[in-house]
């Protein structure tokens, strides 16, 4: 981005949240590439990729999960009746607008319980850090975690679409150069934001307001 | 179409296996539709606020 054309820049992402984007990113592309392809008749050998790429997934899951809920403001991501009034009255948003803290919600949500029950499905691979123990759940409680990871993985699917789709729209491309750059313009952030109540810079943002 | 996948033993104790997948191309086409949806409902939008051709 120009700074010089097109106006001031301020900061949307840190590097450490861009990294986490894309290593999360591209390890759900692998995961549901894994999962599906062999389903819809591309037979390999998916296993190895499925549960390597899975428990490098859980890793950033954990990394994400204890920095923003005590290394930042996990409440900037929670939505509250008032959100939604706001955003029928039109009124711009601090950092985040409904629909991204909606789609965060939903697809954090299902990323959780996909990397949970994922990692209790590895006792059932073979791998060169420890041996498999089909026997660690009852059959019945198997078939429940089965159930929860398949629907999560459907979930993610439809999810993952979706968020690809609204990041290429020409009006929401700010967003995905944030993404890489980790910046946007203020033109361009005050097109959806409101710069009262997100500056780009942290300090600078009303600790009240910035939800 | 299946919401589980279901299977039956020798003794005929059923055991669930998990989602059906023929969910796969449900997910993918709620999806899909819900994209078409969204151009639509955007370009009527979009040719709602460009001013008339004089």
């Amino acid at each position: 981005v120009n700074a010089d054309a097109t106006g001031s820049l301020i900061t949307r992402h840190a590097p450490i949240d861009r990294v986490f984007h894309w290593v999360t990113a591209v390890a759900v592309l692998l995961l549901t590439g894994s999962a599906f392809l062999p389903i819809l008749g591309l037979k390999f050998s998916w296993v190895p990729l499925h549960w390597i790429t899975g428990v490098v997934l859980t890793l950033a899951v954990a990394f994400h999960t204890v920095r923003s809920t005590f290394f930042r403001r996990l409440r900037c991501m929670l939505i509250w009746p008032r959100h939604l009034r706001e955003f029928m009255q039109g009124r711009k948003a601090a950092k985040y607008t409904l629909p991204q803290k909606l789609m965060h919600a939903v697809l954090g949500f299902s990323v959780l319980v996909v990397t949970v029950t994922g990692v209790i499905m590895l006792a059932k691979v073979d791998t060169p850090l420890w041996k498999r123990d089909p026997y660690l759940l009852e059959q019945s409680t198997w078939g429940i975690v089965y159930v929860l990871h398949g629907a999560s993985a459907l979930l993610i699917l439809t999810l993952s679409l979706l968020h690809i789709y609204f990041s290429l729209l020409p009006e929401k491309r700010a967003y995905l150069r944030a993404m890489i750059s980790g910046q946007m313009t203020r033109e361009e952030a005050a097109e959806f934001h409101d710069p009262q109540r997100w500056s780009g810079q942290r300090k600078d943002d009303p600790h009240e307001n910035n939800r | 179409m299946e919401i589980f996948r279901i299977t039956r033993n020798a003794w005929g104790q059923e055991t669930l296996e998990g989602m059906s997948w023929d969910l796969l191309p449900v997910a993918f086409g709620v999806g899909v539709a819900f994209i078409v949806l969204h151009l639509v409902w955007r370009a009527l939008r979009k040719r709602r606020r460009s001013p008339p051709a004089s």
